[in-house]
């Protein structure tokens, strides 16, 4: 088995993305498996950034630990960098920008190369440095130069054969440069895999099961939703870029009064604002998607970097009670599924669905050998089509709390909806009636309607509860969301080294099936693992099992945490547990 | 078509808004649209009670808001006959980034300020329409601040119809509605509709001295003119309020541009197979 981390590192503008995405692109191709995340700043230009790519011939989950291979391609490259390199790790240095000095004579296998020259003299242009060090990097690694020719003739063609034949020979003249030598036996399965991030994903996902809505205000690290929308108004949707976020989620609701499945995305600051509006989908019981990708908070925070200190705060923010649905996906592959049931879930209990991201999972790209487009059904709810001889009654109290609802321009179903406290037909409690005996018992009837809902769904569905992936280990790895992959892969870590550890982890947070999950849960040694400061799941599952994790490993300086990461503090616990 | 719901109105004995339901059961009526395509939607405020008073689709949402959630129902379903109705606190003050944008955006709907130059509701503040010296609750002192101009605010955003009524000339604001929701794009109509409760200074009696109606001398299609018109209170000491269409012109709406709107309403586009899911797949393979 071969597992391999790259990094590739510059300053910003360098073009390290394209090539992280172009190496872990041949990865796929290849047949492996990659898993492909960034580090970089709130700056266009200039900086310290780096694409990392792990590629490996067996199923990973997460973006690795160290560096088995790094390309600096400036001297801020080798000096930030080496900290993190493997022993025995490559180097690979572009000559004119940086020197490797510091690393001699500690083991690494250093490679000097005039990348910017090769590139003038192939290609013509000192831009094409980042196909000649991915030449290289193909060579070390063992993999087929021709696939990377094929990705290089599709994505220059339109730019003339002259511009492809140049830069494959870029490419080759990477691969052959002298000094650069197989080192790695990659053998792909010939299968080809996507490579696609957590936010194309859930973009993809919520296109799938008929989201024909997106607003949004630009806000990292929810932007690349916004830029999937944008680019595929084509396909029958429509992105509307707001002037705020309080016009995205309003606009939302109203698109989706209209019958339009529709959804809004943003980050913890832009979700700040959308707060009223939840409240609104809430009370006028308003099918809704709301995306927010978690970033390091509190206030303007990290913008670029990741965390999951967030969860509570979606899960309670707006005034009064009402049911919604949050869910955080533990993988790219799972944002595509749980995108495209969050909407039969809004419009199977007319409530918001709230998706909850981080910056490491809706950036970060991995291989996803492929999607069952079986597994997206569409369930609109329950809908009314006809009118009756009576006047309808949208908000109708019904025993499971869900009313049918009418889509404007259905004849006889005409209805207002209210952010005010309404009766059965939307008429309002609020106003001369407040407080009269009548409109008390309508105000607690249709509060009880609506909080109904969660009892429905918590009975009808079953995806409110933990998974467990090792059944009579000794201890667990408790987590949410995008913390799952390194968990997983610390359990893996961890059991290979003779100790019995297995993983709980949680997608649909809320509502939780309490009984289900105390059941799961209780008399386990469970070790909490966050990417906050506070613990926020272990806190939701003191409140909601009785369940109180003491064992907590948590990660809040914007890096997103790693399998190494967790399997030293776990085992630090354990040895005194 | 009978537009009226079963709710009884509970503005107060003399309220301004009494004229400018009046005036949109009229309109509504003339146009003789059918009613399940009509959705008003407001926001929150005496004024923003309106929607209930009709039997057609709406929404009463938040503070502020309706012009995004009526935004979101045309670009669903461009079928549908879209009017906003709120006051001057909603649109001008809480509200007033959405009304700058969708000026711009030319979304086809119809938006009437009841502008009573307070906060009726929360039981009388300055609103951003009270004018230099208004003793309010709020502005016991008097109020010290600039009011907006909507009607300029609005020309200078790009509104393609902007217009004032008085709720005292329920006929010519009715008039003046219908227009604007026969037109093609976004239509402000600022409706001067007193509080009687609130505003003891600007009165039925205080505007009756005041309000003219635009004469058959102006031109609706002259920008310059409309601004000269629109700014004519601040310019005679707030002696002269005309009302009436300042202005009015041709502008593609936004439906009409964005290239999946303008070939039908979004809600009629078919939904994807998993051939289509598996083309936008493709290009990460
Ligand atoms: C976010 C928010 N802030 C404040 C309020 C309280 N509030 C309700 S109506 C209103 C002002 C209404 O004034 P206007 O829009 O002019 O309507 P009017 O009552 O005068 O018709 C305020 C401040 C609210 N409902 N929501
Ligand atoms: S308080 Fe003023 S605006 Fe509100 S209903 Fe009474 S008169 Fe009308
Ligand atoms: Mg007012």
């Amino acid at each position: 088995m071969a597992d391999i981390v790259i990094r590739i590192a510059a300053s910003n503008g360098d073009g390290v993305e394209s090539s992280g995405s172009l190496l872990s692109k041949i990865a796929a191709r290849s047949g492996l498996n990659a898993y492909y995340s960034r580090g970089y700043q709130s700056v266009i230009r200039g900086g310290h950034v780096w694409s990392q790519v792990r590629i490996s011939d067996a199923q990973i989950y997460s973006q690795g630990d160290g560096i088995d291979i790094l390309v600096a391609l400036n001297q801020d490259a080798i000096d930030n960098q080496s900290g993190q390199l493997n022993s025995g790790a490559f180097v690979i240095y572009d000559t004119s920008k940086a020197n490797a000095d510091v690393l001699k004579g500690k083991g690494y296998k250093l490679v000097g190369m005039p990348l910017i020259e090769l590139a003038v003299e192939n290609a013509g242009d000192p831009i094409a440095r980042n196909v000649v060090s991915i030449g290289a990097l193909l060579k070390i690694l063992g993999l087929d130069i021709k696939v990377f020719e094929k990705i290089l003739s599709e994505m220059f063609l339109r730019k003339g054969q002259a511009v492809v034949d140049n830069n494959v020979k870029a490419a080759n003249a990477g691969y052959n440069f002298a000094g650069i030598e197989k080192a790695y036996e990659l053998k792909g399965d010939g299968k080809a895999r996507y490579i696609i991030n957590g936010n194309t994903a859930l973009a993809i996902g919520a296109y799938a099961s008929g989201c024909k809505f997106y607003a949004a205000y630009p806000m990292t690290p929810a932007s690349t939703i916004m830029n999937w929308f944008a680019a595929n108004e084509n396909r029958g949707v429509v992105f509307k870029q707001t002037e705020d976020e309080i016009a995205a989620i309003n606009m939302t609701i109203g698109a989706a009064t209209a019958g339009v499945r529709a959804m809004c995305g943003t980050s913890g600051g832009g979700f700040s604002l959308m707060v009223e509006g939840l409240g609104l989908a809430g009370m006028t019981e308003t099918p809704i998607v709301v995306v927010e990708s978690q970033r390091t908070g509190p206030s303007t925070g990290l913008p670029t970097k990741t965390e999951q200190g967030d969860m509570l705060f979606v899960m309670h923010a707006s005034q009064g009670e009402f049911p919604r649905i949050v869910v955080a996906p533990r993988s790219v592959d799972e944002a595509f599924y749980v995108a495209a049931d969050a909407f039969n879930l809004a419009e199977r209990y007319q409530c918001p669905v709230i998706i909850l991201m981080d910056l490491f999972l809706s950036e970060s790209s991995r291989t996803v050998d492929s999607f069952d487009f079986s597994k997206v059904k569409v369930d609109r709810g329950k809908i009314a089509t006809a009118a009756g001889s009576e006047r309808f009654k949208r908000y109708e109290i019904t025993p499971d709390g869900v009313s049918p609802r009418s889509i404007p321009g259905t004849q006889g179903l005409e209805f207002i909806a209210a952010s005010d406290e309404h009766d059965e037909y939307g008429d309002l409690v609020s106003d001369v009636l407040a407080g009269l005996e009548v409109s008390v018992e309508t105000r607690r009837k249709m509060h009880e309607k609506r909080m109904r809902k969660v009892d429905t769904m918590l009975k009808n569905e079953n995806v409110f509860v933990p998974h467990v992936d090792t059944e009579g280990a000794d201890y667990y790895l408790v987590c949410f969301g995008s913390t799952t992959g390194a968990a997983l892969e610390a359990a893996e870590r961890l059991r290979a080294a003779g100790k019995k550890v297995g993983v709980i982890s949680f997608n649909y947070l809320m509502p939780m099936d309490k009984e289900k999950t105390k059941m799961l849960l209780a008399g386990k040694k469970l070790i909490d693992v966050e990417c906050n400061y506070t613990g926020q799941l272990a806190y939701l599952l003191a409140a909601n099992a009785g369940i109180d994790i003491e064992h907590k490993i948590l990660r809040y300086d914007g890096e997103p945490i790693t399998a190494a990461y967790i399997t030293e503090k776990a085992n630090e616990i354990m040895l005194k547990w | 078509m009978n537009y009226s719901s079963s709710v009884k109105p509970v503005f107060c004995p003399g309220c301004g808004d009494f004229g400018v339901h009046a005036a949109l059961l009229r309109a509504l009526t003339e146009l003789n649209i059918d009613k399940s395509s009509v959705a008003i939607v407001s926001g929150i405020g005496c004024s923003s009670s309106m929607p209930h008073l009709f039997s057609t689709y709406g929404m009463h949402s938040l503070h502020g808001r309706p012009l995004p959630v009526a935004t979101g129902m045309r670009l669903a379903n461009s079928k549908l006959t879209v009017i906003v109705t709120t006051g001057d606190g909603d649109a001008y003050g809480i509200g007033s980034a959405h009304l700058l944008h969708v000026a711009r955006r030319n979304v086809d709907i119809t938006m009437i300020v009841m502008n009573n130059q307070i906060y009726g509701l929360t039981t009388g503040q300055a609103s951003p329409t009270s004018l230099i010296g208004a003793k309010t609750v709020s502005t016991p002192f008097g109020d010290i601040e600039e009011p907006i101009n909507p009607l300029a605010v609005a020309l200078s955003a790009g509104a393609t119809y902007v217009a004032r009524g008085f709720s005292g000339d329920p006929m010519h604001a009715a008039e003046l509605i219908k227009n604007g929701i026969l037109h093609k794009g976004f239509a402000l109509i600022d409706m001067l509709s007193p509080c009687v409760t609130f505003n003891t200074l600007n009165t039925y009696d205080w505007f009756r001295k005041r309000v003219y109606k635009l004469g058959a001398d102006h031109d609706p299609s002259n920008f310059g003119k409309a601004i000269e018109k629109a700014m004519e209170p601040e310019a005679t000491g707030w002696e002269k309020i005309p009302i009436g269409l300042f202005y009015q012109t041709k502008r593609p709406t936004y439906e009409e541009l964005d290239v999946t709107t303008k070939n039908g309403p979004l809600i009629e586009t078919p939904m994807p197979s998993s051939g289509d899911v598996e083309k936008a797949l493709e290009i990460y393979k």
